[in-house]
């Protein structure tokens, strides 16, 4: 057994975070719990840094246990619903973050995997998927196997260049399998697919396993937020697989086409042409046309499927930017009057701020909460972007 | 302005006395913009009726909420609340007093900072760390407004510095944060068309104006950017303009349909070269339209 010396790691997950709980002066214990969370914000940051490559156009079959462990109720309401509430949130950040990359569905129930969302990149689709499936009956036993080899069928197919994952998000604690699962474990670490899980339960020895040989992570919850976090680890790229064949792809920017005072004529999207649904198909004069050859569209990203040019929307593509170009980290020092207010917040600095955090690079001075939304969610520093001399440097 | 279709008789949703609307005004006052090299007046033009919105918005309902931002290359700053203590006028017994004391304020830090700016070279304005800064402010007032109340925030900036791709990165990332955080992005362009602005404008759901002439600034912005984004539905504005969302090339900064997107990083070029210059990839020829997937043993 070459077992993870780090096993039942889940069990110490959270930390004993009340030993370094204190009173303040006066005795209250709330600020001190604020300063813990935030401090442990500050130190998740300061770990992303120096992780510049990442298989940012990445491919990620979800797996969820559809079978009838999934009605228990330690989670509320269900496991089932607690999860699918989960995803939603989860779909949304996702492609918030990973802007050109695909999710597909799969679900596990009555020993059989049935693919519920093709691999797509839109959010929209897949939540409608995702909410439609608190109707489905949950039964029999799940099985692993089967759901493995339906996703790693379809992410054999995709070019060299993409970053191929799974994320199981198990309930059961058996699988029922038609053949030997390690097998089907040596052809995804053959494959260079990235395979994590998320158990529901308890620990079970064959998803360690997977996770172990592939390259992806093993984690048990402890209750619905700590689901969360597990879940939501999933959201940053994994570090680029060291296998994965680099390419400098073609791709198109469509913009919506211009003519002044001419009235656009109606036009079928090529995305819905050969589709029967009538609710879907439409004529519509607004889209999105390929650079390369006209054919329009109605949603990115989507590939031409008339000339095979991706085409993608440059704002969307800038939205993962911040990975490539992060900024700088500050640096935590005394406050000792450099100056009476923050620099970005204009938050006048008093009693409370023993620390206060500056910019290596404009030297600006910030309070902690300006620090912490810098770095989660702004990815500018507000000092270095004004000024002509640092607006550049910190990318 | 006649043409504007007043809002119908009860908008209930928008007079609840618990909503605070947040006015972040940011004026682009570098001396070097084109404006104002060409006629120096225009700055106290833009000011007074920066000063007259910002008094308007007041008025609309007490509780709203204002802070004006002079943007410049080598640093923007908030001149109203100024960073120092509130100017001592008197007591505040009346509205009225409110409104001097933005005046005042506003003009008084303004000319501190205009006469601070020595040089004569011509630098660009740098909007997008000026709309960073006021996103960190809105987000101070979001977290520290008392429970239970409503806040909607919005950014107005009013620029007649022309548009550059060099702050491309920086305005993506303010947009998409405002578009995280609720906040609306307006622009009010003096003088250039402003296609990045423009897209933050869309991305964020905000009104984009180039004002036709410098003359009416004050009943554009009065009749544009004072109503509240909920309010504007029930207006006649100016159509949208269709917004060009073409991307900048990491090599040349320029706009381009078509390029070359590494894998790796997702940096975009124009041409094809054989080294990102990014993240540094060396890559295998030019990758083929329709990679066929080859099976193909893994390389360590
Ligand atoms: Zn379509
Ligand atoms: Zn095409
Ligand atoms: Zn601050
Ligand atoms: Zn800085
Ligand atoms: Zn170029
Ligand atoms: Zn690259």
């Amino acid at each position: 057994m070459e077992d993870d010396p780090k096993e039942y790691r889940w069990e110490t997950g959270y930390e004993k975070t009340w030993e370094a709980i204190k009173e303040d002066d006066e005795g209250f214990l709330e600020a001190s719990v604020a300063d813990i969370i935030q401090r442990a914000k500050r130190k998740r940051q300061a770990l992303k840094h120096g992780n510049q490559k990442l298989g940012m156009m990445r491919h990620l079959y979800i797996l969820l246990d559809c079978s009838d462990s999934m009605s228990s109720q330690d989670l509320k309401p269900t496991r089932l619903l607690c999860t699918l509430k989960l995803m939603e949130l989860f779909i949304e950040e996702f492609f918030d973050q990973n802007p050109i990359s695909q999710i597909g569905i799969i679900i596990m129930h009555n020993k059989r995997a049935e693919k519920i969302s093709d691999l797509a990149g839109n959010a929209r689709k897949h939540i409608k998927h995702i909410g439609s499936l608190n109707r489905t009956s949950l039964i029999g036993e799940p099985s692993l196997q089967n759901g493995l080899e339906a996703a790693l069928s379809s992410l054999k197919l995709l070019p060299s260049h993409a970053s191929r994952e799974i994320l199981v998000i198990i309930g059961s604690l058996t699988t029922c399998d038609p053949g030997n699962i390690y097998t089907t474990i040596d052809s995804l670490k053959q494959e260079g697919v990235r395979c994590s899980v998320i158990g529901l339960a308890a620990e079970v020895h064959v998803c360690r396993k997977i996770a172990n040989q592939t390259g992806g992570v093993y984690n048990v919850i402890l209750d619905d937020s700590h689901f969360k976090d597990l879940l939501f680890q999933h959201v940053d790229p994994p570090p680029a697989a060291m296998c994965l064949e680099s390419s400098l792809i073609k791709m198109g920017f469509p913009h919506q086409i211009n003519n002044e005072g001419s009235e656009e004529p109606l036009t079928m999207c090529m995305c819905h042409v050969d589709s029967m649904d009538e609710s879907s198909s439409k004529l519509t004069t607004g889209g999105y046309y390929c650079p390369q050859c006209f054919s329009k569209y109605c949603e990115l990203p989507v590939e031409c499927r008339a000339c095979g040019l991706t085409l993608v929307s440059a704002p969307h593509l800038a939205r993962s930017y911040h990975h490539l170009f992060p900024a700088v980290n500050y640096n935590e020092v005394n406050f000792e009057n450099q100056t009476s207010y923050c620099f970005a917040c204009q938050k006048n600095f008093g009693e409370s701020d023993k620390q206060v955090y500056a910019c290596p690079s404009c030297k600006k001075i910030f309070c902690i909460d300006c620090d912490i939304f810098v770095h989660e969610t702004l990815h500018t520093c507000p000092g270095c972007a004004t000024n002509l001399a640092t607006f550049q440097i910190s990318h | 302005m006649n043409n504007i279709v007043l809002p119908s008789e009860k908008t209930p949703e928008i007079t609840s006395t618990d909503e605070t609307s947040l006015l972040v005004i940011i004026l682009d006052s570098n001396p070097s913009q084109k404006t104002l090299r060409d006629n120096p007046h225009v700055l106290t033009q833009c000011v007074d009726s920066v000063i007259a919105l910002a008094n308007s918005h007041l008025m609309q309902k007490a509780q709203n909420k204002l802070a004006i931002m002079a943007c410049h290359s080598k640093t923007s700053q908030f001149i109203y609340p100024g960073p120092e203590k509130p100017l001592d006028v008197r007591q505040i017994d009346g509205q009225y007093e409110a409104f001097t004391i933005v005046e005042k304020t506003t003009k008084h830090n303004l000319a501190k900072l205009l006469l601070s700016e020595n040089s004569t070279v011509i630098t660009e304005s740098l909007l997008a760390g000026a709309i960073a800064m006021a996103l960190c402010y809105i987000a101070r007032i979001q977290r520290t407004k008392p429970p239970g109340a409503k806040l909607n925030s919005r950014i107005l900036v009013v620029t007649g510095s022309g548009s550059s791709a060099s702050q491309y990165m920086n305005y993506m990332n303010v947009f998409f944060t405002a578009q995280k955080q609720n906040v609306v992005i307006d622009v009010c362009a003096l003088d250039q068309h402003l296609s990045l602005l423009q897209q933050g404008c869309d991305i964020t759901n905000g009104l984009y104006l180039k004002v036709p002439q410098l003359q009416g600034l004050l009943q554009y912005l009065l009749w544009v950017f004072l109503p509240e984004p909920p309010v504007r539905e029930k207006l006649v504005l100016p159509p949208p303009v269709k917004v060009d969302y073409r991307a900048a090339c990491f090599c040349h900064r320029e706009l381009i349909d078509t390029g070359y997107v590494c894998s790796v990083c997702l940096s975009i070029f124009c041409k094809f070269s054989p080294i990102c210059t990014t993240c540094h990839t060396v890559f295998k020829v030019p990758a083929p339209l329709t990679v066929k997937p080859k099976k193909k043993k893994i390389k360590i």
